[in-house]
């Protein structure tokens, strides 16, 4: 609107100053290379994973819990669980920064993910550790 | 970017385009192809518009700025956009043809496929008037990046500072930029945090410097861009790549800035 009264200007930093922003924060590399090593580790562990699992089915419950409980597979659930948690929560982290941009709703959102992938995440080391250590 | 960000991305009511004027061709037209034009005075206020204008091909340039042009001359004078060279070199002419961002001076009309040839300004950038959009934040952020040489070894008192064929062939695929800036609004991560993200074009210059035998402030330079937003919000989709009407490869100038962070990194 050209109208001047309704004219309204509530920005007049520069642009440059805008485009420097806050800086670099000289970070960044290391949530974009985690994302990276983790997507790798996963495909090697979410194959074994699914043939495991795939071989289980129909077996008694009996059997699946002398399979989770060995060492070489309760320590690669383990791994698995690691990894699956971290990656999981990075990659809801930036779906979070690139689509949500009201700052207190990406805040609680990037947290709340954080919280929940960590308690997950315990959760089922508890159950794998259970079964590991008591049979 | 500089107004409130919402939370979904559709148009806020006031941005939404309505139809607008319909811009008959002369009669006797024997070719005549329909052009869609995005319209919007700040004088005059109110919702853009889509004004159709009927172009006879018959007595017409081949390109899309040539019909603009027959617009702008010989049917209405107020159609706003920016030209200058009329042969991709000047980057002026950057606008969204058909849905993709292009020059208007190398885009030929009998390419577009759909009958109506759709114009529109570069996409999530505030328009200033009609085709205009308002590049100042891009034109700062490339500013950011410092675009020039910076070298703390003084130059050779009987000349200009040398650097092998080696050295300036890896500068190819990377001065040729012109700026006309169809990558960064290509580009969805540009388009929903433009504000920190610096965008393909601006990170194609800073590898280009980066990229630089005569260039010492490498390690500075990685500095500033190693940062989530400025450098890692770009997630390899390649849309910069696939609109650059210079046939450059911004996408694989930002892969190449994370592998020497990761090299540094080591």
């Amino acid at each position: 609107m050209a109208d001047a009264k309704n004219l309204k200007i509530d920005i007049m930093r520069s642009f440059l100053g805008r485009a420097r922003g806050l800086g670099s924060v000289n970070d960044g590399f290391n949530f974009w290379w985690m994302q990276r090593l983790t997507s790798i580790a996963l495909v090697p562990l979410a194959v074994w994973f699914i043939f495991s699992v795939a071989h289980l089915a129909g077996a008694p419950y009996a059997e699946a819990r002398a399979w989770a409980s060995g060492p070489v597979h309760a320590t690669l659930l383990l791994a698995l669980i690691a990894v699956v948690f971290q990656h999981m929560h990075l990659g809801i982290q930036v779906v979070a920064e690139d689509y949500v941009h009201t700052d207190w709703i990406r805040t609680t959102l990037v947290l709340a993910v954080k919280a929940a992938s960590l308690l997950l995440a315990l959760a089922a080391v508890i159950a794998v550790l259970k079964l590991a250590i008591t049979g | 970017m500089v107004e409130a960000k919402r939370f979904f991305a559709d148009l806020p009511p006031r941005s939404r385009p309505k139809p607008g004027k319909v811009w008959k061709a002369p009669a006797g037209a024997m070719r005549v192809r329909n052009f869609e034009i995005y319209r919007w005075d700040p004088d005059a206020g109110g919702n853009p518009r889509v004004d159709t204008y009927e172009i006879d091909l018959d007595q017409c340039g081949p390109m899309v700025l040539d019909a603009l042009i027959k617009i702008k001359n010989e049917i209405d004078p107020t159609l706003t956009f920016r030209r200058s060279c009329r042969e991709g070199v000047c980057g002026s002419c950057a606008m969204n043809i058909d849905g993709v961002n292009a020059l208007a001076c190398l885009k030929a009309i009998k390419d577009i496929k759909r009958p109506t040839v759709k114009v529109n300004p570069l996409p999530h950038l505030p328009v200033i008037k009609d085709l205009i959009p308002d590049l100042s934040l891009a034109y700062a952020q490339l500013r950011s990046v410092e675009p020039w040489l910076k070298a703390d070894t003084p130059p050779p008192p009987d000349g200009e500072r040398l650097q092998s064929r080696a050295e300036r062939a890896k500068l190819d695929g990377l001065w040729e930029c012109i700026l006309c800036f169809c990558c960064s609004t290509s580009c969805p991560s540009y388009w929903w945090n433009g504000d920190r993200y610096l965008g393909p074009a601006s990170l194609l210059a800073a590898w280009r410097w980066i990229s630089d035998s005569r260039d010492e402030a490498t390690g500075e330079r990685l500095d500033a861009l190693k940062d989530p937003f400025k450098l890692y919000r770009c997630h390899t989709i390649f849309n910069c790549t696939q609109a650059c009407p210079k046939n450059l490869n911004p996408a694989q100038a930002i892969g190449e800035m994370k592998l020497a962070v990761l090299a540094r990194e080591g």
